[in-house]
């Protein structure tokens, strides 16, 4: 039981990590609040089910197809709407908001609700491991993760365009000086956050099914994350997942599942109250020491 | 040209009498019902569809006759979000007050998902004299308060399976396992709403205590919880024999996944929302064999040979939207609260509320869900035999993804059947 409890809460925290990891790029670059992320986790996930459905292509092409166009999707929403807001943190996130809600909506009007929203799972397997029966969906989003991860970390290191992220991310004006476009820089960060979202979509959504109302508990979920992890932080956003991700199957296993949606709204408190920034943020680092 | 420009007058005075003629008719105001629920919910948009086809063939017969004059009956919808996790009982509250105050609905059918929403929303019922036959909210606190205050709460009617009379369903199925499998064991799983909560308490006090089960543990998860592996590796843990489950959200559908793909050996049986329908089959990658499922009325997702209504009641609906109804909970009470509506329309010849609600109350109709009449807390009165009562369904996902019923003993097509793995206790 206790095992099978820490591997469900390491597949918990890897579907956390998943669902924030693209809201924390697109802040931590472009300082842009992306609250429509649940809505392009959404988007994606329908636009994967009607390619399956109604043109009858594999999953496997569905998918990155339904990833593109949520990118197309966020670098549409920065060009488009959010240009003419940047720096108006306020206008950013009502913007984006709005968007959300109009997405979300959209798909509410469209009657496009039924238990039949689903994805295919990628191989429908199950193993034993440790004495609990774990389905290969699970071992491939913690092994996705992982990779996801430490692919995120080569490209912020390693790649022209990764070590732009992190010039425009560490001083805006500075890298202006180098030549570096921060409006271009900025919406391949909303873009690649979008990205990021659809991927954890096409992956994560196999496990249950696609809702308009999912839209708000993965932004809820990634808000919880990042906050936690201190926004803009890669290396906050994967302790905090595991935090959270740990806590929730705990408090299921040994308190009460009643308990469960509590643990990540009572942790955004606790931290909010003790470190205003998250275990690694550093916007408030300044006023906190002050 | 005089006879030319006499022909043109005689046409136009012909055209403008026909239209005058017809007037009286075009001008008879319909009479508007009013479905405010949650329609980005399966329930919810499935319901409002029933209710729009009810409509329509109400009005194909020429409508209601309301003062000796046939009126037509028209359909307003809105959606109070209710169902929705977060959506505070207020919001859903406004919701019902606005559609009441600028679309003057005669009544109102469907209505709130959630218990908490109704029982708020019967004062304004009240206030606005407007009734309302309920098809989705469960919590038998609706009728406790038409019970203690009957002339103030006369205006509401529920004409779904209550939570009650889930509790009679699920203690039956559970009867039968039990003389069947001599299985004692039992986990139960619940959502962490009204009427979910009542009847898993109900289930447990007035069947489980008093026939020597064993409840290991009851699991209360909050409306939008989609990981259910702690509570199954429990299940497991303690030799649960049978899992009951009872959930109407989307997510639920994780569970049975879950359930599966962790090979808990235990008898999955009560009700979660997502394997009512026909379509579950193919949702759920043909993984829910050995489920047992409790649909709330009959016509909702399911249809017995020995009701023929409930049979033509699918049949016309998927001819009408081109897909089958796949909610086990408010098509057909919706659908029927519709006949209700215009049969009590028709014998008080008027649609005051007063002399309606008093029709209402006379309600005795065989339709879709069986016999419907209601009892003193203004609930359709459900049971096991559709010649007496309405009644709703227990069925058993097969094998090879056929649903055959197994529960009441008068409509079953087949006995409950363990999954592969699970042996009888006997």
């Amino acid at each position: 039981m206790f095992l099978g409890t820490m591997i469900y809460a390491l597949i918990n925290s890897a579907i956390l990590a998943l669902m924030a990891i693209g809201f924390n790029l697109t802040f931590g670059i472009s300082g842009v609040a992306n609250f429509a992320y649940g809505a392009v986790y959404i988007l994606a996930a329908y636009a994967s089910w009607l390619l399956l459905n109604l043109t009858g292509i594999s999953f496997w092409l569905a998918a990155p197809i339904a990833i593109l166009l949520s990118m197309a999707f966020g670098a549409g929403m920065y060009r488009f709407v959010l240009l003419r807001v940047r720096g108006q943190a306020l206008s950013e996130v009502i913007a984006t908001f709005g968007i959300g809600l109009a997405v979300l909506e959209l798909f509410n009007y469209l009657g496009l609700v039924g238990f039949e929203y689903t994805l295919p799972v990628l191989i429908d397997e199950s193993f034993m491991i440790a004495d609990t029966m774990v389905d290969m969906q699970r071992i491939l989003i913690v092994l996705m993760a992982g990779l996801l991860v430490a692919g995120l970390w080569a490209f912020t290191h390693y790649t022209r365009l990764g070590l732009a992220f992190r010039g425009i991310a560490q001083d805006e004006r500075t890298a202006l000086t180098l030549g570096m476009d921060s409006d271009r820089i900025a919406m391949l960060a909303v873009s690649f956050g979008c990205g990021l979202a659809a991927f954890a979509a096409c992956i994560v959504i196999p496990l249950g099914s696609i809702s308009p109302s999912e839209g708000y508990e993965v932004l809820i979920k990634a808000l919880a994350v990042c906050i936690i992890g201190g926004l803009g932080s890669t290396g906050g956003v994967i302790l905090a997942s595991f935090l959270i991700g740990f806590a929730e199957r705990l408090t299921d296993a040994y308190i009460s599942s009643h308990w469960t949606m509590i643990v990540s709204l009572a942790a955004i408190l606790i931290v909010l109250v003790i470190k205003p920034s998250g275990f690694f943020g550093r916007q408030k680092e300044l006023e906190e020491r002050i | 040209m005089k006879t030319k420009f006499f022909f043109q007058s005689v046409i136009v005075f012909a055209v403008a009498v026909s239209l005058l003629a017809a007037q009286p008719v075009m001008s008879a105001e319909p009479v508007v019902i009013g479905v405010p629920t949650s329609l980005g919910f399966l329930e919810g948009k499935e319901s409002l569809k029933a209710v729009e086809m009810a409509v329509q063939e109400i009005n194909a017969k020429g409508g209601v006759t309301v003062a000796g004059e046939k009126r037509q009956l028209v359909v307003v919808s809105s959606d109070i979000r209710d169902a929705a996790p977060g959506v505070p009982v207020p919001e859903a509250l406004l919701g019902i007050e606005k559609i009441i105050l600028e679309k003057k609905p005669t009544a109102i059918v469907v209505g709130p998902f959630r218990s908490e929403a109704l029982t708020a929303a019967m004062d304004l019922l009240s206030k606005y004299k407007t009734p309302m036959i309920g098809t989705i909210a469960m919590s038998p606190a609706s009728e406790k308060k038409v019970k203690e205050d009957p002339e103030k709460y006369k205006y509401v009617f529920r004409n779904c399976l209550n939570a009650v009379y889930l509790v009679k369903y699920l203690a039956g199925t559970m009867a039968a396992i039990n003389k069947e499998f001599g299985f004692t064991k039992v986990y139960v799983m619940h959502q962490d709403v009204a009427w979910a909560r009542a009847t898993a308490d109900l289930v447990k006090s007035t069947y489980f205590d008093k026939a020597g089960w064993e409840v290991l543990d009851q699991e209360a998860y909050p409306t939008g919880a989609s990981d259910f592996s702690s509570g199954l590796m429990k299940a497991r843990s303690k030799g649960a024999q049978v899992i009951m489950p009872i959930f109407d959200m989307p997510q639920s559908g994780v569970l049975v996944k879950q359930w599966k793909s962790m090979n808990v050996p235990a008898l999955m049986a009560g009700f979660i929302s997502p394997l009512a329908g026909s379509d579950a089959w193919k949702t759920f990658d043909a993984k829910i064999g050995g489920a047992v499922n409790c649909n709330f009325e009959m016509g909702s997702a399911i249809a017995s040979d020995q009701m023929t209504k409930s049979v033509d009641f699918l049949k016309n609906y998927k001819k009408a939207y081109g897909k089958e109804i796949q909610a086990g909970h408010g098509p057909a009470p919706s659908y029927e609260s519709v006949y209700i509506l215009a049969e009590a329309i028709d014998r008080a010849g008027s649609i005051d509320p007063d002399a309606l609600v008093a029709q209402l109350k006379k309600t005795d109709r065989i339709g879709v869900t069986g016999r419907v009449k209601f009892d003193d807390g203004q609930q359709a009165v459900y049971g096991f035999d559709p010649t007496e009562t309405a009644v709703g369904v227990v069925f058993q996902w097969t094998e090879d993804g056929k649903r055959k019923i197994v529960f009441p003993d008068a409509l079953a097509e087949a006995k409950i059947k363990l999954p592969k793995g699970l042996k009888s206790a006997k």
